[in-house]
């Protein structure tokens, strides 16, 4: 081995604990981004394998009424592939509990497999006869179901026994959620059932089917075809018309993974540029102590770049351990990430990969960010002059610090107070970096404190402030609203009011977005509407009131006239105004007044859904009563939730810890950094009969004034951080607004404190094995 | 490269009015003014003055650390005076062997690997083991600089600048942190390199009666050359008192 290179090894061992806090900040972020950016890659790879392999559709077309030759007929158009129409209802699971209501998809399939959404068989055989049922992998798992197992369905007001000869995963229901007003997939309340599909219309009665699932041949075309699609089918009654993106189960899988890419994007940077300024800042040292060596390796004639080289290869080191250990425990994290992602979405394919360019990748980008980092630390290498560097280095000029023009507040300072400002201001690099550290610490813990809340937050405001909905009952189709009297028959109520929920496209300009548009009674009692700034916003006899991230959708302000188009048959398309953008931290609407919205677009006199507040087991008592599709009560809701923030606590969990790790780990270095620097002066109040413990102390200020600032200006810096995330993390399912708490900040600077202290305390035993007495005798330390 | 027109075939080193002028503040310091003298193969030179006289200059600059304000200073007739910062680094590297005053040895590296290092960069280094032997620290040559004496680190910095086999062997104070006994040896380990190695020995000191033991005496004072001394009858380090 190389005499540099053995010495090298040995300035490593001599700096072990500064080179092992960098290399774990290294480590955490090519960690956070290798287990991140994999989960994502392995969870969008396997999406579209899976999608492949079970051929699922382009187009997805909702529509009132379809006759079976329309299948020949569209399967003859120019960019279309292949059709298959279908039967698809929402219908109740009969189970022995009364007091539970268990709503079920029913959704016709051919008897061998499908052509399009083939289902992928986990269990049983494929091939349906009649009286038999396939049953979705989540929903047969929730609720214990078996192949053999019988089921009963409330078809067309009858039971029907079925007996399940399959237990299968559908590339429609990776996430399985009911519709876009429900949060979170609930696989105990809510699933899917194929039945074979001559049979199926059998026992509902049905002529027609009412969906189409299509595939394409040229993907570019697909807009135009779903325009040509949404033209022809009028006549049939077309409700909607979606391609993959808007698909509710896809849209929820691309929502998450490009939360992780966006997760993967920002925070390992955070911890690749301190890890940068730390190695430069360290290195910098190295070569400042190293000067006369430095001095003496020119001297003897080695080159500008060997030297360099010889302090490149520190840091090389550092981003090739750095990446190389970084990357393989984040690819290991990542499969544990994807196994926590299978208990939420449905890949029955889905393995953990091993991107093993992705590793390499990894690993030089450590390298490439480490060296160039490394070079910024060492550049002064190529000033130092090897005669000069042979004498001794100038005495710092000694002058008053900015501090002392305010004689009231100097005089009363106590010596060692005095020092400690003093050290402060003529280290500002160092005083920067600890204090820069503090702070986004103090931030990331802010962030993560508003995070942990806001979900709760978002869910409480949503389903208690904003909507104060005990029951959501949805219609089969449109109802007169004389059902209400029957309903009002059958419970006791607080409050009750018919509404609408109907999807329309929506657009302004350019943009356009289809969301379900909400018609409420002029004076609902079921919703309360502010605007971001606070005040109250009502429904308007007409015109209508957006959700801000509608807004932002369709780039309209208050006063727009954006075009609304219905998706029944024959249709309207009208202007409505824009009276007010209404704050909604879940999901993305449109209200309007429910008498304007059906005398504009519906039949007057018109509901499909009514709002309830009673004190009745309300689920039980309409039971019996016909049309009504499903019964969404808030308890449920919440009870999802409960499991979700499981979820949530241990997010919290790992963003408090490697946040914490990051002000803790730059305050050591930076201390022990200063410690060995500063051992000469050390030692000279050692030999005047200071303690070490009052050493302790000098530093210990130092750092608590350093920190309180870090502190201080970490709380804007974390108020800024939560902007960011919520411009960053919000979508159609959720908007992320709500102001940081006093006790969210308090909280955060207590965990903060608790790192500090515990950095203090680790750098306390290395002041305690300092030989302060062999540092006096030698001239270079 | 200038040449000199080779009229001085045993001169391995020729410094020509050579001037070194620092600027502090207003104030213009004349480390060396009009400094010239001519250096033979193999010769065992003093350059003798006393602090601030402008010795350690003139020995950067012939060693190639650092540039005179003017004049010229030719190594076997090569003008070094106008090479690039990498020729220069080149001549220090096959032509130079430095000793310090305060050794200046790598703190991490033992007496040995010391020596090694130098050798690595090198094309025709001499045996290690036997420069170890000549400087008297075969036993010690496993030892790292913290575990040695001021005399031993010395010995290991000559041994440094010999491995190299340079042409010249530039000495700053050699002795100068250094109790009489351990200087005196010191200054014997130079001579027997000087001999064994047909190096040239440029020594710079403060100390006079080391004079006594040089092949020729450049006494300096105030950036000048006072006196060039031909001395026809060096003495052996053994003997000289101070």
């Amino acid at each position: 081995m190389k005499k540099l290179d053995k010495r090298l090894f040995r300035m490593i061992k001599n700096t072990k604990g500064q080179y092992i806090a960098v290399l774990s900040i290294i480590i955490t972020g090519i960690f956070i981004f290798t287990a991140v950016k994999n989960s994502a890659l392995n969870l969008r790879d396997t999406l579209n394998d899976y999608y492949e392999s079970t051929n699922f559709a382009d187009i997805f077309v909702t529509a009132g009424a379809l006759p079976e030759r329309l299948e020949r007929q569209l399967s003859s158009e120019e960019n279309i592939k292949e059709v298959d129409l279908r039967l698809s209802f929402d219908t109740k699971l009969i189970t022995d509990n009364d007091d539970e209501r268990v709503t079920v998809r029913v959704i016709s399939v051919d008897k061998n497999e499908d052509k399009i959404n083939k289902l992928y068989l986990k269990k049983g055989r494929r091939v349906l006869s009649e009286r038999e049922a396939i049953v979705i992998d989540q929903f047969a798992v929730a609720r214990k179901i078996d192949v053999g197992d019988e089921i009963k369905l409330n078809i067309n007001g009858r039971e029907h026994k079925l007996k399940v000869s399959a237990i299968a995963s559908s590339p429609e229901y990776v996430y399985m959620m009911e519709s876009e007003q429900v949060l979170l997939p609930d696989p105990n309340s809510f699933g899917v059932v194929f039945i074979e599909e001559e049979y199926l219309r059998k026992i509902s009665g049905s002529g027609y089917f009412n969906e189409a699932v299509l595939t394409v041949k040229n993907h570019e075309q697909i807009n135009k075809t779903k325009d040509f699609l949404e033209d022809n089918l009028k006549k049939h009654g077309v409700l909607r018309v979606l391609d993959r993106d808007e698909q509710l189960s896809n849209s929820m899988l691309n929502e998450e993974i490009n939360g992780l890419d966006k997760v993967s994007g920002s925070i390992p940077i955070v911890f690749l540029l301190f890890a940068g300024i730390m190695l430069a800042t360290m290195l910098s040292r190295i070569v400042k102590k190293d000067r006369t060596s430095i001095g003496v390796l020119k001297a003897v004639g080695f080159l500008d770049g060997e030297i360099i080289a010889h302090y490149l290869k520190y840091a090389a080191s550092v981003g090739i351990i750095g990446g190389a250990l970084g990357s393989i425990i984040g690819t290991a994290a990542s499969g544990a990430m994807t196994s926590m992602y299978l208990e939420f979405f449905n890949i029955p394919i889905l393995t953990v990969k091993v991107y093993y360019n992705r590793i390499i990748i990894a690993v030089f980008l450590s390298l490439l960010f480490c060296i160039g980092s490394g070079f910024w630390g060492i550049r002064s290498i190529l000033k130092i002059n090897p005669a000069e560097s042979m004498m001794p280095e100038s005495p710092k000029q000694g002058k008053r610090i900015f501090l002392e023009k305010f004689k009231l507040f100097w005089n009363r300072l106590s010596f060692s107070w005095r020092m400690v400002y003093r050290n402060i201001f003529r280290e500002k690099k160092k005083f920067i970096i600890i204090a820069a550290a503090v702070s986004i610490t103090t931030g990331m813990m802010i962030m993560t404190m508003w995070m942990n809340d806001i979900m709760d937050v978002m869910f409480i405001k949503h389903y208690s402030e904003f909507m104060k909905i005990e029951y959501n009952i949805s219609f089969e189709g449109f109802q007169d609203k004389r059902i209400l009297n029957e309903i009002k028959e059958n419970i006791s109520y607080n409050n009750m009011e018919g509404r609408i929920e109907f999807p329309f496209e929506i657009e302004n300009g350019r943009y356009s977005k289809t969301v379900n548009i909400i018609g409420l009674e002029d004076k609902t009692a079921f919703y309360d509407f502010y605007d971001i700034e606070g005040n109250k916003l009502r429904v308007q006899k007409e015109g209508i009131l957006i959700s801000s991230n509608l807004a932002e959708a369709l780039n309209a302000n208050i006063g727009d006239r954006i075009l609304l188009k219905s998706f029944l048959p024959d249709g309207e398309e009208k202007y409505v105004t824009v009276t007010g953008i209404l704050k909604q931290s879940l999901g993305i609407n449109g209200y309007m007044n429910i008498n304007y919205l059906s005398k504009e677009f519906l039949d007057k006199g018109v509901i499909n859904g009514v709002y309830i507040n009673s004190d009745d087991d309300v689920k039980v008592k309409l039971d019996n009563i016909k049309n009504i599709s499903s019964i969404q009560s808030q308890i449920d809701m919440q009870n999802v939730f409960e499991e979700f923030t499981g979820l949530i606590v241990v997010f919290m969990g790992v963003m408090v810890i490697f946040s914490g790790m990051l002000g803790f780990v730059i305050l050591y270095s930076m201390t022990l950094m200063s410690i060995n620097e500063r051992t000469l002066e050390f030692s000279s109040m050692r030999v005047m009969g200071l303690t070490k413990k009052e050493i302790f102390k000098i530093i210990m200020k130092e750092n608590m004034v350093m920190s309180v600032l870090g502190i201080i200006a970490g709380i804007p810096l974390g108020k800024w951080l939560i902007d960011y995330m919520g411009i960053m993390f919000s979508t159609d399912i959720y908007t992320m607004q709500g102001k940081v708490t006093l006790m969210e900040i308090i909280t955060a600077i207590i965990l903060t404190v608790i790192f500090i202290i515990s950095a203090q305390l680790m750098t306390y035993a290395k002041i305690h094995k300092l030989d302060f007495m062999q540092a006096l005798k030698n001239r270079i330390s | 490269m200038e040449s000199n027109g080779g009229i001085m075939s045993k001169i391995v080193l020729k410094v020509e009015n050579l001037s070194k002028y620092y600027q502090m503040g207003e104030v213009t310091v004349k480390a060396l003014e009009n400094v010239s003298f001519g250096v033979e193969k193999g010769e065992f030179i003093v350059i003798l003055g006393p602090s601030g006289s402008g010795k350690s200059t003139l020995l950067n600059i012939i060693g190639g650390m650092d540039a005179p304000t003017g004049g010229s200073v030719f190594f076997n007739d090569e003008m070094i005076t106008g090479f690039t910062d990498k020729e220069l680094t080149m001549y220090r590297r096959y032509k130079i062997g430095f000793v310090f005053q305060f050794y200046n040895l790598l703190s991490t590296l033992t007496a040995k690997e010391n020596v090694e290092l130098v050798a690595e960069i090198t094309d025709s280094s001499a045996d290690i083991d036997e420069v170890m032997e000549a400087v008297g620290l075969g036993d010690r040559a496993d030892h790292f600089p913290s575990q040695m004496s001021g005399g031993e680190q010395q010995r290991v910095a000559i041994a440094r600048a010999v491995a190299k086999n340079p042409d010249i062997l530039l000495c700053d104070e050699p002795t100068g942190a250094l109790d009489f006994e351990t200087g005196i040896s010191i200054l014997k380990v130079l001579k027997d390199v000087n001999i064994k190695y047909k190096n040239t020995v440029v020594v710079i000191t403060h100390n006079t009666p080391i004079a006594q033991m040089a092949d020729k005496v450049i006494k300096m004072r105030s950036g000048g050359i006072t006196e060039i001394i031909e001395n026809k009858n060096p003495i052996e380090p053994e003997r000289i008192v101070w």
